[in-house]
């Protein structure tokens, strides 16, 4: 069991009319790893993660979760019930509500095992609110927002937003997650933290991910292996170390 | 409204039970305070207050623009009153048969329109009432047509050997102040529920709530419905009073009043819709104010909501709270 | 028994020109603006009571009260379109629902308040019928027919050629660009919901002598049924618009005939929710604009 990789994805397709997004992608992430996916603008880096997560429909191809096929599931379904969670560029938290309700509702709908008992108030259920209260101001503290916690999170930085944003994904005990550029707009006091965060994650919590990022820096630092897309299809995989030697990446980056 | 003021507002319940008291005490009084007529006024707020409480849940919590509510507003009287008139059904059964008659239709309208986007749901919605008038005027073997129903028997109660009938206007004022007290109650249970949250979340961000597992389509299918049975039960209630019903209950001008009391009393809030019934539905038929004119205020009012006092009264009223409070 | 057949479809494409060009407006101002007009009707009615009250009050003839309803409205929608329009540009779809709404409700109580809500006559117009092809049809529905070409092919010399026709379609496309290439989006706007405004009132002026009656509430009842010509026409698509009226106006006029009177004002959104739920995007268009 151990063996097997948390999260494996073959031969994903997607094309727009003509236009072929994503051609035949395959792509494995182990259980525990970070891995990274890198590619230049229009690879189609984020089609590809649209299509793992239940955001579009991939034309052919599956996506296996932990051994179960999820291919077709809904972006909620395949958050609820596979554990796998994924952020998004520009999306990162619910503005108008404070930082502390924000992280509540990451966790309700997993400590709520139906949707009919989302609408009791009664004891069981403050209970348990009161348990993802608990909890959520756990992760405020480690992601250093305590100070905030009650501030529409809207209010805050584009930096303290994406540290939300990982807050509350770990919410639900992931067992995986997908990061879409979390690197992207925020300044580098904060890359830090950000990566500290995905790190704690990642060793105290044993939550793996895949993540795209355009900072080299950054994969090189956190990530134990890359795959490389361009033009929608896998050009390279391997180290990362090799990667940023690899002469055909440096092409593909530079327009060659 | 921020939950985290909730809860604010929550710690200081104390300081606001007096002013609560004289609420409940000048609601209980009304009758015996106001003439015949204000108290028929009252009534009339009470009874459109049910269908904004369910839009309220809808358009406020949910973020979904519906004019559907006329829709089931007039299918829950048509309901309740065939019922009355046909079977000599008591009230509290008609109430119930509205409210899931209302629901029971808006679950195959919900399905197809809730997957189109903003300005064509708004569009089915509104051809929901469109069709449904059409049904009422012309399934004239049911609904007699444009002549409607009439002699529709004011409400009766029978326990054991007791039995009474709601005949007055106070008495009916009652029937429908508790009936609107429970209506708020369980919007407010449902508001504060885990669910309540999630509805928010859907408001403010429907790709994010989906992306932490909110199943945002079940949620809204579901508040669509309880929306409709508020709607409904409001219809029930509306006949039993009036004794009429006719085909002009599907129509417009019932689902804009609905609208103008959630966003001009405040989505989004509870009080606002009780405020809203108040104000717009309440003065406005106390003031004898005609039709016509009352329209022609309702647009303005649309105007200035949706232009420069997008939050209706809510801030208004929460500031009001807060003096009184004693925080400020 | 055949003869009837065409008797109606040649009522219907007649109805159907009144929608079209009553239509054609609506789905331009949604091109600029995103938005729905739910008022659009009311400049329909405005414009038949600016005629009516020329011909009643002023005693002026049927081609004067053209000029007087379209004037009329002209001024009304300046006004609209200088307070409200215009500040819609950029803002959420359920505000352009709610703010038309809002001005449906005032401009349709406010003419009911000022002149009565009972039925009005009006009187004027071509009401002579001519033989044409061996049919025999009152001018004013040759005259309809023929404005309503006019007013289509104009449309479309308009956007292709005219300065601010090309700006029209520009906005429609992508508004962001425009506001960066320097168009004056406020001003297509308000330009474009008034040539829509006018198009509407032209079609209630032309219309009044055929349906001879007068009342407030007639332009709810034209808004309603333009909801589902521009939204069947896909939104924003003039030549799209222009088919979806014919044959709305058609099939409601052989539902008139032989299914039932009471059925025809139930025929455009019994079509459009059977519709929505199968091409969610319009008959004309595959682009979901909405």
């Amino acid at each position: 069991m151990t063996g097997l990789p948390i999260l494996e994805i073959k031969k994903i397709s997607k094309s727009y009319g003509a236009v072929k997004a994503v051609n035949n992608v395959s792509l494995h992430v182990d259980r525990g790893e970070i891995a990274g996916l890198i590619g230049p603008n229009g690879s189609g880096k984020s089609t590809f993660f649209d299509c793992s997560t239940g955001l579009q429909k991939p034309d052919s191809g599956t996506v296996k979760l932990d051994g179960q096929d999820i291919t077709g599931w809904s972006l909620n379904r395949i958050a609820r019930e596979g554990r796998m969670l994924r952020s998004f560029q520009k999306t990162v938290v619910f503005k108008a509500l404070d930082v502390e309700e924000n992280l509540v509702i990451a966790g309700q709908m997993f400590t709520f095992p139906s949707l009919l008992s989302t609408f009791g108030i009664g004891r069981m259920s403050k209970q348990r609110i009161s348990g993802l209260r608990d909890r959520a101001r756990e992760l405020i503290k480690m992601a250093g927002l305590w100070d905030v916690r009650h501030q529409p999170a809207g209010n805050l930085s584009g930096g303290q937003q994406k540290l939300i944003q990982f807050a509350s994904m770990l919410m639900p005990e992931p067992k995986i997650i997908l990061l879409d550029e979390p690197m992207a707009g925020i300044n580098p006091k904060i890359i830090e933290r950000v990566i500290e965060t995905i790190l704690y994650a990642n060793k105290s919590l044993g939550v793996s991910f895949l993540v795209i990022e355009h900072n080299i820096d950054v994969v090189t630092s956190i990530c134990q292996r890359v795959v490389v897309l361009d033009q929608g299809r896998k050009l390279v995989e391997g180290l990362p170390h090799d990667i940023v030697q690899d002469q055909r990446v440096r092409e593909a980056y530079l327009g060659g | 409204m921020s939950l985290a003021k909730a809860a604010q507002q929550e710690h200081r319940r104390d300081l606001r039970i007096p002013l609560a008291a004289i609420l409940v005490v000048v609601a209980l009084a009304a009758p015996f305070i106001g003439s015949r007529y204000v108290t028929h006024s009252l009534i009339i707020a009470l009874i459109f207050m049910l269908p904004a409480h369910g839009l309220n849940l809808l358009v406020g919590y949910t973020g979904l623009l519906s004019l559907a509510q006329a829709a089931f507003f007039g299918i829950g009287a048509y309901t309740a009153g065939l019922l009355a008139v046909n079977y000599g059904t008591p009230f509290y059964m008609n109430a119930a048969a509205a409210g899931l008659l209302a629901g029971a239709c808006a679950l195959p309208l919900g399905v197809p329109a809730l997957r189109l986007r903003a300005t064509s749901f708004v569009m089915c919605t509104l051809g929901f009432v469109i069709i449904g008038q059409a049904i009422a005027k012309n399934w004239i073997s049911v609904t007699r047509g444009d002549m409607g129903l009439s002699a529709i028997p004011k409400p009766h109660f029978a326990l054991g050997p007791l039995s009474f009938t709601v005949s007055g206007t106070t008495s009916f004022y009652y029937m429908a102040l508790a009936i609107g007290a429970l209506s708020t109650l369980a919007v407010w249970m449902i508001v504060r529920s885990p669910a309540g949250r999630n509805m928010i979340a859907i408001r403010e961000n429907e790709t994010l709530a989906e992306s932490l597992g909110v199943p945002t389509w079940r949620y809204k299918l579901i508040v669509f419905i309880i929306s409709a049975i508020f709607a409904g039960v409001g219809g029930s209630l509306y006949v039993h009073y009036l004794t009429v019903v006719s085909p002009l209950t599907f129509q417009m001008y019932y689902s804009t009043t609905m609208l103008i009391i959630v966003l001009g009393g405040g989505a989004g809030t509870i009080s606002g819709v009780v405020f809203g019934s108040l104000l717009f539905v309440g003065l406005t038929e106390a003031l004898r104010i005609t039709p016509e004119l009352r329209m022609v205020a309702y647009g303005l009012c649309l105007l200035v909501l949706v232009f420069w006092f997008k939050k209706g009264f809510a801030p208004v009223i929460n500031r009001f709270w807060d003096t009184i409070g004693g925080t400020k | 028994m055949f003869s009837t057949i065409i008797e109606q479809i040649v009522n219907g494409i007649v109805t159907g020109s009144v929608y079209a060009i009553v239509a054609v407006g609506m789905t331009m101002i949604f091109g600029v603006l995103r938005a729905i007009n739910f008022a659009h009707g009311e400049y329909y009615m405005l414009g038949t009571f600016g005629a009516w009250f020329a011909v009643d009050y002023l005693g002026l003839s049927y081609e004067a009260s053209i000029i007087v309803g379209l004037l009329s409205t002209i001024v009304v929608a300046y006004v609209v379109g200088r307070l409200v329009m215009q500040r819609m540009v950029g803002a959420p779809a359920e505000a352009g629902v709610l703010a038309t709404l809002g001005i449906a409700l005032v401009l349709q109580n406010t003419v009911i308040l000022v002149f009565g809500g009972g039925y009005k006559f009006f009187s004027g117009g071509y009401i002579e019928p001519l033989s044409v092809l061996g049919f025999s049809l009152a001018g004013q529905r040759i005259l309809i027919l023929v404005v309503c070409l006019l007013v289509f092919i104009g449309l479309e010399l308009m956007v292709t050629y005219s300065r601010m026709g090309k700006s029209m379609r520009a906005v429609s496309q992508n508004v962001e660009c425009c506001e960066v290439v320097g168009i004056d989006v406020p001003k297509v706007v308000l330009h474009t919901f008034i040539l829509g405004a006018a198009l509407a009132a032209l079609s209630g002026v032309l219309t009044a002598p055929v349906n001879v009656s007068v009342y407030g509430g007639m332009g709810e009842l034209i808004t309603f049924k333009t909801l589902p010509i521009i939204i069947m026409g896909g939104l924003g698509n003039v030549r799209g618009t222009f088919f979806a009226a014919m044959i709305l106006g058609i099939a409601e006029s052989l539902v008139a005939t032989y299914v039932g009177l009471q059925f025809r004002d139930t025929v455009g959104f019994a079509t459009l929710i059977l519709m929505l739920m199968w091409r969610p995007y319009g008959l004309f268009s595959t682009q979901a604009r909405f």
